[in-house]
């Protein structure tokens, strides 16, 4: 697991989701990426019950990603995160006293990943009760763990086929202690999912756009 | 109650009074304490006049009711002394020594008439006693009857005898029996420390399989355990009886291993099949039971026999480029095009005469035990395996499956590490792998020493590593130049083996990989040495004083070399007279030219463009010297010898 980059890619003018989302195929395929299958990153939430003295009830994502199909990982609203294997979905129905799931609330990001050299590119489009909302580019490289080391290649290499829509040093990689070794791991590629996914359930359906 | 035999000595009379002990001083009278009924009794038996027996004989007919008379008389009497102390009224019917005086006297009465009739026959005046002629067959009679009662009586001794002597004899027999019992038990009991066992029924079987083990394998391995009874107790028992015996299943019996072996050239299918081949027969340890070599040789079939059935199975299903061939007990298989590995499971049973008579080819032992060895360890790994993966899940809620895959959920293992995890190559791809190694391992070094032997000048060294992977080991190839080792340690590589090339690793880092080919690794070696000697001539160059003009490792220019490029150095003279110019291919071999200062030269015909002096400072034309007429050991030392003949005297 290396230093991953996830960031929303607009929607071109004129296009919808789908064109766009070829058309970065196209221009990845083009470099000489190759794919290889697909992934798919998924998000529930749930309401914390039973709080105490009326403060807003803390929301608990739990998130599943096909790159580490085996584990479950459970983020707390600006607060610790934890993983686990699998089994976790199945405490979470035992906890329903404590955590209840908004239903509506499921993300999902699908799409197709690729593998250019060191690096791997996996875009997808962000579903949120099955309207597409957005598309999300995820670049990770593989061979560096240390987000300083290598972030000036990543973001090199990003221009080649974002151009305009290359993203600034992602939040969590900018809290990290420098100098020490805090190596980049799947929470951090997690935390900017669920930024992601955030951002656009706050964005308003521009109704054009999306069918 | 008459006859009262005895007197009393003192009357009644003294014991009417307590009497007195002892007077004090002043007057006071201790008196002696009155006797208890015992100690009356005691003392007046001590009175009785035993000499002053009466006559009477009327003892007898009522005796017995004057002994209940005394009976009654004494209790009474008890009840007297109870009630008037000291005052014992002595009636003679109530003496307690009556009977005991009664025996007595009866006794002399007895002894007195004894007396009388031993003097009566002793003294001959009363009675005289005649001898009466004997009748001679009343004393035949008695000798007959002696006769028979002797023989009777010796009957009966030899009865006896006899039946002390089958007791002994029955004794020693169940003696020997419980020996022999005994030692099965202890026997069984050893077996039992070493081999599972458990009855069924009236029958101990054990189970030599594998399967507690992790094995996988069908059979179900058992053997019997039996009384070893076919033995006869009268004659002497040999030394290695042992009284425990155990059945194998017959398809386990005889030895059995498996034989990997690789071969240049294929033979015709239709010579494949059985394999005879049979190792001489171990000797067994001594010491060691007869039914645990049995045992032990019996798991040693199972095991071989599990080796090749799932061998066998693996070659089946693998899809290979070129598929491996299963026949009878061989399995075929290609590693390498015009090589093939063949892994055979040979079983010899028990009768020797059959491996005899087979004509068996005495071919050189093409074994390679390293092989067969791993194949074993593998399997035994490949049990572990199936032993620890069945293992219950540690915490109780982890999932059920491989140990390490229990953390990949936790600590969030990737596609790639969990599929590492998962990967299992098998024993026939494992096996094959590590053929591949060890024949490139042995085609490699094979290679080097033919050259090395084939080539004098340079020589070629070869420092192989002790400590190998099954799947890598390395060498280090050294060219150097003999008496200019020191000097010339330009070519120093590095041969790492893999499974399917060969990489090379020169001193400066370059890498070159090398395919399986022997002769890649000859060319290229060859190429090298060429060039070794190109750079021995600029070490050499250094070491004289000489400048090295030009170098190059390869030549655009000549002959085209089949293996590599020619290499090529011009050296001058420390004087600047002369100069060397050497070429050296692996083809094509060295080529060494000599230039002379123009002023040296005789015939260079005069030219019209170069007229004056100073032009004859310029460089004259080159000659060939006639390289293998030099004198020297090796190149090297011809070029020192060439250069030491060029560099003038100072």
């Amino acid at each position: 697991m290396g230093v991953t980059c996830v960031c929303q890619v607009p929607v071109a003018e004129g296009k919808s989701v789908q064109q766009t989302v070829d058309l970065l195929h196209k221009k990845l395929e083009q470099m000489g990426a190759v794919k290889q299958g697909s992934f798919c990153v998924d998000c529930e939430t749930y309401h914390a019950t039973g709080n105490v003295s009326g403060q807003p009830s803390k929301l608990l994502y739990v998130m599943h990603n096909s790159e580490t199909p085996l584990s479950c990982m459970a983020l707390f609203e600006g607060g610790p995160c934890l993983v686990a294997d699998g089994n976790f979905d199945v405490l979470m129905v035992k906890l329903k006293s404590h955590f209840q799931n908004a239903k509506g609330h499921k993300v999902e990001c699908r799409g197709s990943r690729y593998r250019y050299c060191d690096f791997l590119i996996k875009v997808g489009t962000v579903t949120m009760s099955s309207s597409a909302r957005g598309i999300s580019v995820e670049v990770e490289y593989c061979p560096c763990v240390v987000p300083g080391d290598c972030w000036n290649l990543m973001k090199e290499f990003m221009q080649c086929f974002l151009s305009t829509s290359v993203p600034e040093l992602p939040s969590v990689f900018a809290a990290k202690p420098e100098g020490l070794f805090a190596p980049a791991d799947c929470v951090d590629t997690m935390t900017q999912y669920l930024e992601l996914f955030n951002k656009l359930r706050k964005l308003q359906i521009p109704g054009s756009n999306v069918r | 109650i008459s006859g009262v035999p005895f007197r009393l000595k003192e009357t009644q009379s003294s014991s009417c009074e307590k009497q007195v002990q002892e007077v004090a001083l002043d007057g006071t009278e201790t008196y002696v304490p009155p006797l208890s009924m015992s100690q009356n009794l005691a003392k007046l038996a001590q009175r009785i006049d035993f000499s002053q027996g009466s006559d009477s004989e009327e003892d007898g007919p009522d005796g017995e009711s004057r002994d209940q008379d005394r009976d009654r008389d004494r209790e009474w009497g008890k009840q007297e002394v109870e009630e008037e102390e000291g005052t014992v009224k002595f009636q003679p019917s109530l003496w307690p020594w009556d009977s005991v005086r009664n025996n007595l006297r009866s006794a002399l009465t007895e002894m007195c008439v004894l007396y009388d009739v031993l003097s009566v026959v002793k003294e001959k005046k009363y009675m005289a006693l005649d001898p009466v002629s004997q009748d001679p067959s009343a004393a035949k009679a008695p000798q007959v009857f002696q006769l028979i009662s002797k023989k009777k009586s010796l009957a009966t001794a030899a009865q006896l005898l006899l039946k002390g002597a089958e007791k002994l004899s029955k004794s020693v027999a169940e003696n020997q029996e419980n020996r022999r019992q005994r030692d099965f038990n202890s026997e069984l009991l050893r077996l039992r420390s070493q081999w599972k066992l458990r009855k069924v029924g009236d029958k101990i079987l054990g189970d030599l399989s594998y399967r507690s083990a992790g094995s996988l394998f069908p059979h179900h391995g058992t053997f019997e355990v039996i009384k070893n009874t076919d033995i006869d107790l009268d004659k002497k028992i040999p030394e290695d009886y042992c009284p425990l015996d155990v059945q194998i299943p017959s398809d386990l019996e005889g030895s059995a291993y498996i034989k990997v072996s690789i071969q240049k050239q294929a033979p015709d299918i239709g010579d494949l099949g059985t394999i005879n081949l049979f190792r001489r027969t171990q000797k067994p340890k001594a010491g060691a039971q007869p039914w645990h070599v049995k045992l032990e040789a019996a798991q040693n079939v199972l095991l071989c026999k599990e080796i090749f059935a799932q061998l066998s199975r693996e070659a089946v299903q693998i899809r290979a480029q070129i598929p491996h061939i299963v026949v009878k007990n061989q399995i075929i298989s290609q590693p390498f095009p015009g090589l093939q590995l063949s892994i055979s499971l040979c079983h010899s049973t028990a009768d020797k005469k059959n491996s005899r008579s087979s004509p068996e080819r005495t071919k050189p032992d093409d074994h390679l035990y390293v092989l067969e060895h791993n194949l074993h360890q593998m399997m035994r790994e490949f049990h572990k395996q199936q032993l620890s993966s069945v293992v219950m899940p540690r915490p109780a809620s982890a999932p059920f499956g491989h140990k390490r895959l229990r953390l990949a959920g936790p600590l969030a293992y990737d596609k790639a590490e969990i599929s590492g995890l998962q990967q299992s190559e098998g024993l026939l791809e494992k096996i094959i792998k590590q053929a591949k190694h060890i024949f490139l391992r042995s085609r490699t070094a094979k290679t080097i020493d033919g050259l090395a032997s084939r080539i004098e000048d340079p020589q070629i060294q070869a420092h192989w590593s002790n400590i190998n992977d099954v799947f890598e080991s390395s060498v280090k190839v050294l060219i150097t130049s003999q008496g200019y080792e020191q000097i010339c340690k330009s070519i120093q590589l590095q041969l790492n083996i893999g499974v399917e090339q060969i990489r090379v690793v020169h001193r400066d880092g370059r890498v070159v990989s090398l395919s399986h080919q022997e002769q890649e690794l000859q060319d290229f070696l060859l190429s090298q040495m060429s060039q070794h000697q190109v750079h021995a001539v600029q070490q050499l160059a250094k070491v004289m004083g000489w400048h090295v003009l030009s170098f190059s490792n390869h030549v655009g220019l000549g002959a085209v070399e089949s293996i590599g490029n020619a290499s090529a150095v011009t050296v001058a003279s420390p004087n600047g007279e002369y100069a060397i110019s050497v070429r050296n291919g692996p083809e094509s071999g060295c080529k060494v030219l000599v230039q002379f200062p123009r002023s040296q030269t005789k015939e260079l015909p005069k030219s019209d463009v170069i007229q004056e002096a100073k032009w004859s400072h310029l460089r004259g034309p080159y000659k060939e010297v006639q390289w293998s007429r030099m004198e020297g050991r090796n190149f090297v030392y011809k070029m020192e010898l060439l250069m030491a003949a060029l560099t003038p005297c100072p």
